[in-house]
């Protein structure tokens, strides 16, 4: 946008001396047809599900009913945004929607990049492997198993309690107190995906020129200078982006592993938009409702996106778009 | 061929001869020879239909041993003797609800669909409206001959039946005797009672000394203070009623003298809340109730820790007996009394109505409903009654002096299986369905005198407070289930609370003020409508 008064000119010029996107876009399909059909299924999957189901938010501004159908049901307008914004639960679902992935943001989202530094540092490659293969294993574990594992580790007589008495203190009710609850989904979440997470920041670590850490080197960089100056700069642009990824699903906290651990008594500090619409849309059967909330979810989500995009593209030199 | 069999299948075989005359199941033409001509035909006679689908959740007992409900020998020989090939679909044991909902928001309805419509959200008259289910009292009539009679000879089951648009929604599941109806209760672990020279306790008080004594006493040996002196599962509560109903409330709506009212906000429930409350801090109460759920209950109860619980008498005090007798020869765990508040007192127990909404629907797009009604309507005839209640004569069961008897196999079965386990095999005997419970089935099926006596202990209860099942106009149950849903999240958090000391009693107020904001009393209004409705209904 910087440059916006050049850019007129310079498709001007282009349009002459280049064949039109259409025809080079075509002749790129022929040259690299395989590369496309690759790609067709994630098109596909695209399509279908993520562009197809749009067609089914009109639900949240219609009182809809299974038998009358998308068309045929009628029109309320924002009668259940109204609804949701005015209900009990309104306030503290937002809270803690925001709150959730705000600590994840600012506790599991940088573990990942302080793993990826601390294993660039490790010199012996057979422990570089094994811590790197004990922390992403969790990752494949589905989350219904972790969840269950949790449980039984958290319980009142489980493994951490009985770690906890065995050093002399009290047992904590983990899983029924509300003041824990964020606690432990941000941990086990950090647990579960710091191991994955790092995966990409060590590809970014191994791109970096390693004659930048010879010159840092030949200045009289020590160890954790090198590691400030070059490696942290060197991976910026990788976090900043992941970062923006992330803002994007700010809203979007794991919806399945709340289900999974939370009970009536944490509902306090557990209770998330994306479970208040499970049970309202699915357990209670209330489709429009819960759609409209879910709605809503997705245009902060949105919101959230173009602004993180937009705040980086300012300050700094990376954006997505 | 005693006379009271022959009673029973002279009308049947003249049903089958009717059947035989459609073409459709050549081997009920030969049977039908045999039988007198029919007196009451039927206008337009219609064969059994070729197939049929049928979506229905699959029950524990079934889950147990079997896959589908296609294995179980009462729809084997269903088809055998009426040709029908059902293809039954079953959602995962647990998520039915979820399920039953997606597939009415999907339109693909199978041709029956067997679940508690009552309570589904709007109501059953509303899935007529809204063109899900058929109306079937035309097609009873006309199709369903054995249904007919049982309605016409028992006028309160058809009043029951009904909504109160006059629709008759479900083939019904359906237990008259007050004996079927009561299967839930306390049950204390006897011989640590014995261990510690203790009486069976009748009252509150009397429970919390026994508790503490349990706590303290270490009746299960082991030299460490491990045991769960009562393993407190709300959601047990919500439907038995133990220790709440001491109170004279229940953990939802009740009617007290023909008005409706919701416990929760009871200053009663006060009352009971901070007994709670204490025994929880005591430790008397499971430290962990809040996230119970039945796979942590067994553990605790089958690893000899707990003293006592509410439970169902089938899957509960007889599959726990069964489990753990060869490990703990001692063990006896009993029904007992619901805990009174006073001695000599009563308590709100548990009962269920002779019909509280399940049955069989069936889907408006199904093609052949005439045919779909007489194949539902074989399990209310004498035979199908057999077949439904025990199963396959000669398997699992005999007859005895004219009586439908289970056999060994089922009562005391080779591969230890429990009761409710072993009769799933043959029968629906053990669980809901279309089809009406037989009484006989119900003494036989508690065989251990011990759960006879527990059934008959809870039954020495205060049933006169219990609702019977409502039905709500569409727009009623609409505007109920939108304010119901904050109040049972609110309930459910704040009663952990109150219990665990999370927040103090003192604010009890405060709660019912919550409640009441979120509109309970337009609900209890709706609900207090709809109870004077069935009392008018006739």
């Amino acid at each position: 946008m910087s440059a916006s008064t050049s850019v007129p000119r310079e498709r001007v010029a282009r349009r002459y001396r280049q064949p039109s996107y259409a025809r080079r876009l075509w002749r790129d399909i022929r040259i690299n047809r395989h590369v496309y059909i690759m790609l067709l299924p994630v098109v596909a999957y695209y399509l279908i599900f993520h562009y197809g189901p749009i067609y089914g938010v009109q639900i949240a501004f219609k009182a809809f009913s299974p038998t009358r159908g998308f068309l045929g049901s009628p029109w309320v307008g924002f009668d259940y945004f109204k609804d949701f914004f005015n209900s009990y639960y309104f306030g503290r679902l937002l809270k803690n929607t925001l709150l959730l992935s705000l600590y994840e943001l600012l506790f599991a989202f940088p573990a990942a990049v302080v793993l990826a530094l601390l294993l660039n540092e490790v010199r012996r490659s057979s422990f570089k492997r094994l811590v790197q293969t004990v922390t992403y294993l969790p990752h494949f574990i589905s989350i219904v198993i972790i969840s269950g594992m949790l449980i039984d580790f958290l319980s009142r007589d489980g493994l951490v309690n009985q770690l906890l008495t065995w050093t002399g203190r009290e047992p904590a009710a983990f899983l029924s107190d509300p003041a824990w609850f964020r606690t432990v989904y941000i941990a086990s979440g950090i647990w579960q995906n710091v191991g994955w997470g790092s995966i990409i920041y060590l590809a970014a670590i191994s791109a970096i020129d390693p004659t930048l850490y010879e010159a840092a080197k030949v200045d009289g960089a020590g160890r954790f200078r090198q590691v400030l100056n070059v490696t942290i700069p060197g991976i910026l642009p990788t976090v900043i982006i992941m970062l923006i990824l992330q803002i994007g699903s700010f809203m979007a906290v794991g919806t399945d592993k709340i289900l999974l651990l939370y009970n009536s008594s944490t509902y306090e500090t557990a209770d998330v938009i994306g479970t208040y619409v499970y049970r309202r849309g699915i357990l209670d059967s209330d489709f429009s409702y819960s759609a409209a909330v879910g709605l809503f979810n997705s245009v902060i989500n949105f919101a959230l996106l173009i602004l993180a995009n937009r705040l980086s593209r300012r300050y700094t030199e990376t954006k997505l778009w | 061929m005693k006379k009271w069999i022959s009673s029973l299948v002279i009308p049947a075989m003249a049903a089958a001869a009717l059947t035989g005359c459609s073409g459709k199941t050549p081997g009920e033409t030969a049977k039908g020879q045999e039988g007198q001509s029919s007196p009451s035909a039927a206008p337009k006679e219609v064969a059994y239909p070729a197939k049929l689908s049928y979506w229905v959740a699959m029950n524990a007992n079934v889950a147990a041993t079997m896959k589908s409900f296609n294995e179980m020998g009462v729809y084997q020989e269903l088809q055998k003797r009426t040709g029908t090939v059902v293809d039954f679909q079953h959602p995962p044991v647990g998520q039915h609800n979820d399920q039953f909902n997606l597939l009415l928001a999907s339109g693909q309805l199978p041709d029956v669909i067997e679940h508690t419509w009552a309570a589904v959200s709007k109501g059953p008259d509303n899935a007529i409206k809204e063109k899900k289910i058929l109306r079937l009292n035309e097609l009873i009539d006309a199709h369903a001959p054995n249904l007919s009679k049982i309605l016409k000879d028992d006028p309160e089951l058809k009043k029951q039946i009904m909504t109160d648009e006059g629709n008759i929604y479900v083939f019904p599941y359906f237990s008259k005797e007050e004996f079927q109806r009561v299967y839930n209760g306390p049950a204390i672990r006897k011989d640590w009672l014995d261990k510690l020279k203790l009486p069976v306790p009748q009252t509150i008080d009397e429970w919390e000394k026994t508790l503490t004594a349990i706590r303290d006493g270490d009746p299960n040996g082991n030299g460490k203070k491990d045991e769960v002196p009562l393993l407190l599962d709300l959601k047990v509560m919500d439907f038995g009623h133990a220790f709440i109903g001491a109170y004279g409330i229940t953990s939802g709506f009740y009617q007290d003298q023909g008005k409706v009212k919701f416990g929760p906000i009871q200053p009663e429930f006060k009352e009971f809340l901070t007994v709670m409350n204490r025994w929880y801090k005591e430790g008397l109460i499971d430290k962990d109730f809040a996230t119970m759920d039945q796979k942590l209950k067994d553990a605790k109860m089958t690893g000899n820790l707990v003293g006592a619980m509410a439970m169902n008498v089938g899957a509960g005090l007889g599959s726990y007996t069964s489990l753990m007798k060869p490990k703990y020869p001692d063990f006896n765990l009993v029904g007992v009394p619901y805990p009174a508040l006073k001695q000599g007192g009563m308590s709100v127990g548990q009962m269920n109505a002779p019909f509280i909404g399940t049955g069989a629907a069936i889907s408006a797009n199904a093609k052949n409903p005439e045919q779909i009604v007489k194949w539902l309507d074989y399990a209310y005839g004498p035979e199908g009654h057999l077949l439904f209640n025990y199963g396959i004569e000669g398997q699992s069961y005999t007859m005895v002096n004219g009586k439908p008897t289970l056999t060994k196999e089922i009562t005391t079965s080779p591969t230890n299986l429990p009761v409710s386990q072993a009769i799933a095999k043959y029968s629906h005997g053990s669980f809901s369905g279309p089809y009406v419970v037989d009484k006989g089935l119900t003494e036989q099926f508690s065989p251990e005198p011990f759960q006879k006596q527990a059934i008959e202990t809870w039954m020495k209860a205060d049933h006169a407070k219990l609702l019977p099942s409502l039905t709500l106009t569409s727009q009623e149950s609409s505007e109920m289930s939108s304010s119901m849903n904050d109040i049972k999240t609110y309930y459910s958090e704040m009663v952990n609370k109150f219990i665990m000391g999370m927040e103090p009693i003192d604010s009890f107020d405060k709660y019912v003020g919550t409640i009441q904001k979120m509109g309970i009393d337009k609900v209890i209004q709706t609900q207090q409508k709809a109870l004077e409705r069935l009392n008018k209904r006739s």
